[in-house]
């Protein structure tokens, strides 16, 4: 099991470390931006597929890192990649703040509650000259960054994001953690009943998804070199995560990757080769949706591990083997 | 003697409703209680009271010398309650060697190999060895039954509270979950909630009876089974009737 996660990592590894050498600028702007798109939808599956809290308001965070990285660029003076570790630090300290009077709503509630939450802090960050206001905040120290390595450099981070985001949530939900947390996104009722602490394990997840989400947005914004509020809170963010992770196959580490390269699949095709207007990318990605849905209900990859038995990144643990073998069944 | 719960004075009312209404009674280990009572009689919510899912209006629960009336669920778990629900509680998207592991892990304080070992020793004892990859939640209803009864031992307990496990069973599937009952019995101070006489008979060391809250009769179970308040109350015709 470790060796193949192993080999895994260092696969992508290397994969990520050469591509650059061989995409040509606008592959390898597309490769950064689906890295980080997955990275999200990574950390939006952590919330919803392991811990049961679907967030409409995931965007917020995407904002938090991305603010937070543009602010500190310029108010330190320094290059932009020093400060990319204040922006999960900044969405994990949002969410934390937010969690306890969110966590005492229910289900929809909870959904809608952060989607509400998201839609303050969009007002504020609007309204406020510190921020920029409407008119939003250019990347002021983006001269000290080397320009020349600039397009690749982003997608060895996005690479590295989207390959911690990845291996990170199979080790924590192969760990007594996982167990705990999918005990609480099954029943929480239950799982108390058996010892976990639901409220603690479920700040700590809604903390690292956040975190995710900011550090996600925080390079795309550096990507841009430029931040406006209306792109930094769009409701597109949180729609892209769930459309991917739903579609993939929630609850599964393998679907929001699976997600991720149909999603960007679709909107090449129908964009790039037909040449079609994004308002055709939202029919043909709803159509999708649609069929997927009618066709396996948990989405793609659930359905196609049960037909050809594949199972790259099961977090399921196994009875010991021996004592499986060993011991009479008394049934 | 080692008293494991001592609970006095515990009242709750649901608005009007009054579901414990000034309960007092102890346990020590190795002893089993048995509770009967009507539909609607506050069993199940008594349970809810010890193990924390619902706060008493007043009252006290001790456990083991300390007093936990005011802990929340998790914390009583791992002091060492373990329950089994009247609607079963799976976690239906982890296996069942996963559910019971996750008792032994968070409840039980026991990690890697040492709660492994738990947990398959627990799926045995409950006939589950042979569902340990399978889903919970595809689980039928008795597999589910089980599953609770599993769970409760997992988690390493010393109070452990049973409630209706044996309802909805076959009589050989009754006999044999008595049987297992007995025969754990020794290491646990135990509440069962059931309607089964029998099953009563055979492994309460005491009965209490439960109506509207209240604790009617408290005594040993033929006694109690034989009593005409129990017939009248819990069998639900007047003991005239039946002399
Ligand atoms: N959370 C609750 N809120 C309101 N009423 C409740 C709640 N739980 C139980 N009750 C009521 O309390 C009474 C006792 O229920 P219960 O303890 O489940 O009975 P029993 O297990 O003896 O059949 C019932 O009238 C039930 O409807
Ligand atoms: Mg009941």
């Amino acid at each position: 099991m470790h060796l193949r996660l192993v080999s895994g990592v260092v696969a992508s590894i290397l994969l990520s470390a050469g591509a650059p050498f061989v995409l040509g600028d606008g592959a390898l702007r597309l490769w950064t931006e689906a890295l980080l798109i997955l990275t999200m939808a990574q950390m939006w599956n952590l919330l919803a597929g392991y811990a049961g809290l679907v967030s409409f308001g995931h965007q917020v965070f995407v904002a938090a890192g991305a603010y937070a990285l543009f602010l500190a660029a310029e108010a330190l003076n320094v290059s932009p990649y020093w400060v990319l570790p204040l922006a999960p630090l900044a969405a994990a300290f949002l969410a934390a703040l937010v969690a306890l009077p969110l966590f005492r709503l229910r289900d929809a509630y909870f959904s809608i509650g952060i989607w509400v939450f998201s839609e303050i802090v969009a007002t504020l960050v609007t309204k406020s000259s510190l921020t920029g206001a409407t008119a939003g905040l250019p990347l002021k120290t983006s001269s000290l960054m080397d320009l020349d390595w600039f397009e690749p450099t982003l997608f060895w981070i996005a690479s590295v994001l989207a390959l911690a985001a990845t291996a990170g949530l199979l080790l924590l939900m192969r760990s007594e953690f996982g167990l705990g947390i999918m005990s609480v996104r099954d029943n929480d009722v239950a799982a108390m009943s058996v010892g976990v602490d639901v409220q603690r394990n479920r700040l700590i997840v809604f903390v690292i998804s956040a975190a995710g989400c900011g550090a996600a947005g925080a390079v795309n914004f550096l990507s841009n070199l430029y931040l406006s509020p209306a792109s930094a809170f769009d409701v597109s963010w949180v729609v892209n995560m769930m459309f991917i992770v739903v579609i993939g196959g929630i609850g599964t580490l393998e679907g929001p990757i699976i997600g991720t390269l149909l999603f960007f699949a679709l909107r090449e095709i129908v964009t790039g080769q037909l040449g079609l207007s994004g308002g055709w990318y939202l029919v043909a990605l709803g159509s999708v949706a649609v069929g997927t849905m009618l066709w396996s209900p948990r989405g793609l990859w659930p359905a196609l591990s049960a037909r050809w038995g594949l199972r790259f990144m099961s977090v399921e643990r196994k009875a010991p083997r021996l004592a499986l073998q060993d011991k009479p069944n008394n049934d | 003697m080692v008293e494991v719960l001592n609970v006095s004075s515990l009242s709750k009312s649901f608005g009007a409703i009054k579901v414990a209404d000034d309960l007092s009674f102890q346990l020590e280990l190795g002893e089993c209680l048995g509770v009967i009572g009507p539909n609607g009689a506050g069993k199940s919510t008594l349970l809810n009271l010890i193990v924390g899912l619902i706060r008493p209006d007043s009252g006290r629960i001790i456990l083991d010398g300390s007093d936990i009336t005011g802990l929340r669920p998790h914390l009583r778990a791992r002091r060492g309650i373990g329950r089994a629900f009247q609607i079963p509680q799976p976690f239906p998207h982890l296996t069942v060697y996963e559910n019971v592991l996750a008792a032994a892990t968070f409840a039980g304080g026991m990690h890697e190999d040492a709660a492994a070992e738990a947990a398959i020793e627990v799926l045995q004892l409950t006939a589950l060895f042979a569902k340990a990859e399978l889903l919970a939640g595809g689980l039928p209803l008795i597999d589910r039954k089980r599953l609770e009864f599993a769970k409760a031992l997992a988690s390493q307990p010393r109070l452990i509270l049973l409630d209706e496990i044996a309802a909805g069973l076959t009589e050989p599937e009754v006999a044999r979950l008595t049987e297992v009952i007995g025969g754990v019995k020794a290491g646990y101070a135990m509440i069962w909630i059931e309607h089964i006489p029998h099953a009563l008979r055979a492994v309460a060391d005491r009965i209490l009876v439960l109506d509207f809250g209240r604790k009617v009769l408290e005594g040993a179970p033929g006694e109690v089974m034989d009593s005409p308040a129990v017939r009248r109350i819990y069998m639900g015709f007047a003991a005239d009737d039946v002399a």
